[in-house]
């Protein structure tokens, strides 16, 4: 079988992660000659239905009381049931916190292989083969999955969704399924940060800060930065360690992936892991006092200077020519 | 508290990108000059038990699957005052897939005895699959709670842990045994171990399985899967410095070519 | 008419009941030997250390140092005023000597010339000498109150107590000269003047009863200072002439003691049990003079880094009978605190500085030591220096280099490939792995090409030799990096090793003697100094700037290298070298010694844009360093600071290569 699978967590809405997703899925579903399926799990939305039916050819919506609110354990026994009579070859999760964390236990339930933040995927004979960065981002690695069906993690909110092709609606099928609470694990409570503007995943625009800001202070700095161009905050790992910034502004190997139209990155060294998470940026530059930091091989256009005397001076620059 | 430390030893993850070479027939990272260093979310797992330990008693033992050679991250685990430290040792594979790894974890694991929680790193900074955690949770048919920044006993017996999300943290309270693959987070900042420390850490037991006495056939190393290319990206892109005779001129200079690219979108 | 060979006086006269004098002399000597005895036995308390060899030297040490006081003198004004007291006291010792020998053992030296050109008028001027000392003192501490003196009660009383009793003693001597119609009154001028001036005031039986109440005051005066002074910072006339003699004999670049670490119950020092004698003597010896903190750069930009008060708190906690000598010292006063202790540079300025020998630095390494290897805990960035240290080799984590990088395009072998060579070139972390001093170690490189020196390098072989660690206090991870270069050196026979930095230069010829690792050891100052002295480089095309030499503390101060850098400035320019007002022993430290380049110090106390200001100062185009950590601190100071005017920052190396770049191949 050459089928695909779409996982989408309906929680979410019919959200930029969700078009990504499905762009994605329909996409190697085409080049593999099969079908593709969409697996909504989660509250019944149907923005998302009609959303997913409009580029898959099939949709199951898993809707069930336990399904509420997320829950690793519960979450993996509804998409190791909706995944395992699909019989797929490929099965897209997204690269949010949940599918990182459930794509290799998925594979384990269906029997397949997994693999992660895929930069390409093709299939080569009976294998699924995943292209994805790996040591820090130094090197490029082809892995092939010799189990089936590959279960692989993807950047959905750095893809595009699926062209308009015209072709009719595919069929919604709700399915139930016998799900038990996790007698073992209970979630006690969630906190989202508030955060003005779009995710850092979605975002156009970047201000990040690193190490060489010393501390919690300068961020506010950046932040006024930000604000006047209309960008998003985020910072290195380095800087989320410190206890600085909260670590879900932290961009690179283990954070967020972003893919903005300009990336600013101040007082970063520009370590290759840190790269990896801003490699799909069109536009890299930098503002650094040390003119050896690697972060310059990556930029478009870069300042060597000591960042406390650029940004303020920048931001009524680009706040004035808005 | 019975708490295992999963360690995996790794190349040096910053070695210098000139420096850093492939053997694309291998399909593997060139050693070079450079050394091998314990994986740093490793060091965190590591930092999270001792921490907990300390706090609400219990027992290490760290444990680590690769080349005999791997025995140096465990001794320095022994110096950050872990109980005990097993090395299952695998010389045939550099690089056995995660399956193949966390099923040569479950093994030796099932072998160490009962356990309350195992502490695996949430991904390597060699090959970064980060799959390790979940399979080896899945291997030993419990529940897995990923990304997790602290650990803390919580009513009753169980454990509370809080992991991270994208948007923010989630805590969960959960029931013995599981596995907890570990983020970095400014409390788990891996701590130095003092001299005396590292001097005895060379005196302590460290116990050593082949795969042969876990059962565990290396033929199977690359049934889940495996590297069919290994490669080097050319990229490179030459950076625009800023000039000027007087550091407004230069950010005047930047601050146009930023927005030309935000007049662009 | 008065015979001049007859010349004496009547000694005790107006005096009765002497025997008052011999009784008090008794508890007098006792208390004050008490007061030794006490501090003695407080030294003895410490761990053993030799430093009694080499006699002769330590001889020529104390005349130097504790007689003639060359070090005082570096100050003219508290130079002069304590040679005055010093002397003063002296010749008045002898003076009082001379009265015992004379009217005690009866033997006749106060007579005749000697009694009117030395006991009268030789004495009389030292006497008021000592006068206008204290008072040069007194005008010191209390009116111009220089930062850098222990303001106490105890150092107020003291010099009053002098001036009391010197002035005592002219009155004493005036009233008599004026009561006994002295002939010879006018050969003690000061006394004389006393006398004359009382004449006219007071009755000869008036002046009789107050030289009585005079000399009694006076006499018992001296005898209360006498048993007092040891219990104060006066014993430093004995303690510090000891701590002198028994003074390093070595350069300060070879001060840090080694580690048994079989044997040792404790790694480091955080309390008074772990020091030697020499370490407790060293806390008694101090004059509370402060030119220790005056120098200290880390004082100097407003840190709380206080050597002086180092000493001096450690000295307070060894006397105190309440204190437990095993019981930690760190964070119980200020000075002693934690912060303290990481904001040294281990420059040794204070050391230097010291007019008694202390050795304070190596104190701040050995507490070092303990918060390091026992404690684990100290600041994190220099934890990730060690870290890298220990797992790469090297301490520059982030590094984009490898070490053999900067001799691209340059054929230099490596002792693998050519197998011996005369000299090994260490090239250095500094050199090999930050871009600005790759630059340097090309300079250097082409420099010995030219001079057809046959070197090599050891390239990846090459590991730090360990300096940062062993200056932020990890002393077993220095041995284990010692051991393991010195293994790869004498598999390689090496015998002459040239660095290209000033801390592996001190490491190599200092510390790794210690490991049993002997070699013959240049900077690179040094050896291009000898080339040009042998003929083969020779400087033809020197440019036309103004530079001024920086010292590089690990090469001036630790190990006594000042000309050789010095000679390559002159013939690299046709102008003049400018010489800072802080230099050669003096000189200011870059701040990047002792582990500091690991730390983000506070944006208002940084030592190396202090140190930048005084080149500011100058009117010099380039700084000449020689030394990878000034050439970082250096530049980032003077961008910092430079405002208008641009100094660019060079090493010496550059400097000569640039003057010897195109000119004809000298003979050799």
């Amino acid at each position: 079988m050459a089928d695909v699978v779409c996982c989408l967590f309906a929680r979410g809405g019919f959200d930029r992660a969700a078009q990504g997703i499905l762009g994605a899925g329909r996409r190697l579903a085409d080049s593999l000659g099969g079908k593709l399926h969409a697996v909504a799990i989660g509250p019944a939305d149907d923005a998302v239905a009609q959303g997913a039916a409009a580029v898959a050819d099939n949709v199951l919506v898993v809707d069930h009381a336990l399904l509420a609110e997320y829950h690793p354990e519960i979450y993996l026994d509804a998409l190791a049931s909706a995944c395992k009579p699909l019989a797929a070859k490929a099965v897209l999760l997204s690269n949010d916190a949940y599918g990182q964390e459930l794509a290799a236990r998925l594979a384990h339930r269906l029997g397949g292989s997994a693999a992660g933040d895929a930069v390409d995927i093709s299939a080569a004979g009976d294998q699924l083969r995943v292209t994805r960065g790996v040591y820090g981002g130094k090197a490029t690695a082809v892995i092939a999955l010799n189990r089936s069906p590959g279960v692989v993690w993807v950047r959905a909110r750095a893809l595009e969704p699926a062209a308009a092709t015209g072709k009719p609606a595919g069929k919604i099928q709700k399915l139930s399924l016998d799900l038990k609470d996790s007698a073992r694990v209970k979630v006690v409570s969630r906190h989202v940060e508030a955060k003005e503007g779009a995710r850092l995943e979605e975002a156009r625009l970047i201000v990040s800060g690193g190490r060489g800001l010393g501390g919690p202070e300068p961020f506010k700095e950046l932040q006024a930065l930000a604000s006047a161009m209309g960008a998003q905050m985020a910072a290195s790992r380095a800087a989320c360690d410190a206890g600085w910034v909260p670590p879900s502004w932290q961009v690179g190997q283990t954070g967020k992936k972003v893919a903005p139209e300009l990336y600013m990155a101040i007082a970063i060294s520009g370590a290759s892991q840190h790269i990896m998470g801003i490699a799909d940026s069109k536009v890299i530059c930098a503002i650094n006092r040390d003119p050896d930091a690697p972060i310059f091989k990556h930029c478009r256009f870069g300042l060597v200077e000591d960042y406390q005397k650029v940004v303020g001076p920048l931001r009524e620059k680009l706040g004035h020519s808005k | 508290m019975n708490i295992i430390v999963c360690i995996k030893q790794i190349l040096d993850p910053e070695i210098p990108a000139r420096d850093f070479r492939v053997d694309s027939a291998k399909r593997e990272a060139e050693r070079g000059g450079a050394n091998l260093v314990t994986n740093i979310f490793c060091e965190n797992a590591l930092e999270t038990a001792i921490q907990f330990r300390d706090a609400h008693g219990g027992k290490i033992t760290a444990l680590a699957v690769g080349p005999d050679g791997a025995e140096d991250v465990l001794r320095k685990a022994l110096a950050l005052k872990a109980d005990d430290a097993v090395l299952v040792v695998n010389e045939a594979d550099s690089n056995p897939d995660p399956l193949f790894v966390a099923q040569a974890l479950a093994a030796s694991i099932r072998k160490i005895g009962p356990f309350d929680v195992v502490l695996v790193g949430r991904e390597a900074g060699d090959w970064g699959a980060g799959q390790t955690g979940g399979l080896l949770a899945e291997e030993l048919g419990v529940p897995c709670i990923s990304f997790a920044e602290s650990l803390e006993p919580g009513a009753a017996g169980t454990l509370q842990v809080k992991r991270q999300t994208d948007t923010g943290w989630e805590l969960l309270e959960a029931t013995a045994p599981l596995v907890a693959t570990i983020t970095n987070h400014e409390k788990n900042v891996p701590r130095i171990p003092k001299t005396r420390d590292v001097m005895q850490s060379y005196r302590k037991p460290l116990t050593k399985w082949t795969l042969a006495e876990l059962s565990l056939d290396p033929a199977k190393a690359h049934a889940y899967s495996e590297v069919a290319e290994l490669f080097i990206p050319r990229k490179e892109t030459q950076c625009e410095f800023m000039a000027g005779d007087t550091l407004e001129e230069k950010i005047d200079a930047f601050a146009r070519r930023v927005t030309e690219v935000m007049r662009a979108m | 008419m008065n015979d001049p060979q007859l010349a004496t006086r009547e000694v005790l006269w107006n005096i009765s009941h002497v025997w008052i004098m011999y009784a008090l002399l008794l508890p007098t000597l006792g208390v004050a030997a008490y007061g030794f005895y006490r501090r003695i036995k407080l030294w003895r308390r410490g761990l053993s250390e030799n430093r009694f060899d080499c006699p002769l030297e330590r001889i020529a040490m104390v005349l130097k140092h504790a007689v003639l006081q060359l070090r005082n003198w570096r100050k003219l004004y508290p130079g002069t005023m304590h040679a005055m007291i010093f002397w003063g006291f002296i010749v008045l010792t002898i003076a009082t000597t001379v009265v015992m020998i004379d009217y005690d053992f009866g033997i006749p030296i106060m007579r005749g010339q000697f009694y009117l050109y030395f006991q009268s008028l030789f004495v009389d001027i030292f006497g008021a000498l000592a006068i206008v000392g204290i008072a040069m003192a007194g005008f010191r501490r209390w009116i111009v109150r220089p930062k850098q003196l222990v303001y106490t009660t105890e150092a107020s009383v003291i010099l009053l107590a002098i001036f009391v009793i010197l002035v005592s003693g002219f009155l004493v001597e005036g009233w008599r000269i004026a009561a006994t119609a002295d002939p010879w009154g006018a050969w003690s001028p000061f006394g004389n003047l006393v006398a004359r001036a009382s004449e006219t005031q007071m009755s000869v039986e008036s002046m009789k009863t107050a030289h009585w109440f005079g000399w009694w005051t006076h006499l018992l005066l001296v005898f209360a200072f006498i048993a007092w002074a040891p219990y104060t910072k006066l014993a430093h006339v004995l303690t510090s002439t000891l701590n002198i003699y028994t003074a390093r004999l070595a350069p300060i670049g070879a001060t840090l003691r080694k580690i048994d670490f079989e044997k040792s119950e404790k790694l480091g020092i955080n309390s008074l049990a772990g020091y030697t004698w020499k370490d407790l003597l060293d806390f008694d010896a101090c004059t509370e003079c402060g030119r220790c903190t005056a120098v200290c750069p880390a004082n100097r930009v407003g840190k709380i880094l206080s050597p002086r008060d180092i000493i001096l708190d450690l000295q307070k906690l060894m006397h105190d009978p309440l204190a437990d000598p095993t019981q930690s010292y760190i964070g119980v006063t200020p000075a002693l605190s934690v912060e303290a202790m990481w904001e040294c540079t281990t420059c040794g300025a204070c050391v230097e500085a010291c007019p008694v020998s202390i050795e304070q630095m190596p104190k701040i390494v050995d507490t070092r030591r303990f918060l390091v290897m026992e404690d684990a805990e100290f600041p994190e960035t220099m934890q990730q220096a060690l870290t890298s240290l220990e797992t790469r080799g090297h301490p520059l984590r982030g590094t984009a280099f490898s070490r053999v990088d900067w001799a691209q395009g340059l054929k230099i072998a490596t002792m693998a490939e050519a197998k011996s060579a005369d000299v090994l070139l260490w090239i250095g972390c500094g050199g090999a792995l930050v871009e600005r001093n790759q630059k340097v170690v090309r300079s250097l490189a082409q420099l010995l090409e030219k001079a057809s020196v046959n070197f090599a390098i050891l390239g990846r072989e090459e590991k730090c030799t360990g300096d940062p660690a062993r200056r932020i206090g990890n002393e077993f991870l220095f041995e284990t990096l010692a051991q393991e270069n010195i293994a790869t050196l004498d598999r390689y026979k090496v015998k002459t090793v040239v660095t290209s930095c000033p801390h592996c230069f001190n490491t190599f010829r200092n510390e790794y003697p210690q490991f049993g690792g002997q070699y013959e050891v240049f900077h690179h100052s040094e050896y291009l100094a000898k080339l040009v002295a042998e003929g083969k480089l020779s400087a033809d095309l020197p440019n036309d700037k103004k530079i001024t030499f920086h010292d590089p503390c690990y090469l001036g101060r630790h190990n006594n290298v000042y000309d050789a850098p010095r000679e390559l400035v002159q013939i690299s320019s046709s102008q003049a070298p400018i010489e800072m007002e802080q230099s050669r022993g003096n000189g200011f430290c870059c701040g990047g010694g002792g582990g500091m380049s690991f730390i983000d110090e506070p944006p208002n106390q940084r030592v190396n844009q202090e140190r930048a200001r005084q080149v500011l100062e100058t009117d010099a185009e380039i700084v000449a360093v020689g030394c990878p950590f000034c050439m970082t601190m250096m530049e980032d100071g003077i961008n910092a600071r430079k405002g208008d005017r641009d100094v660019k920052v060079m090493d010496i190396a550059e400097l000569l290569w640039q003057a010897v770049e195109q000119a004809p191949t000298t003979q050799s």
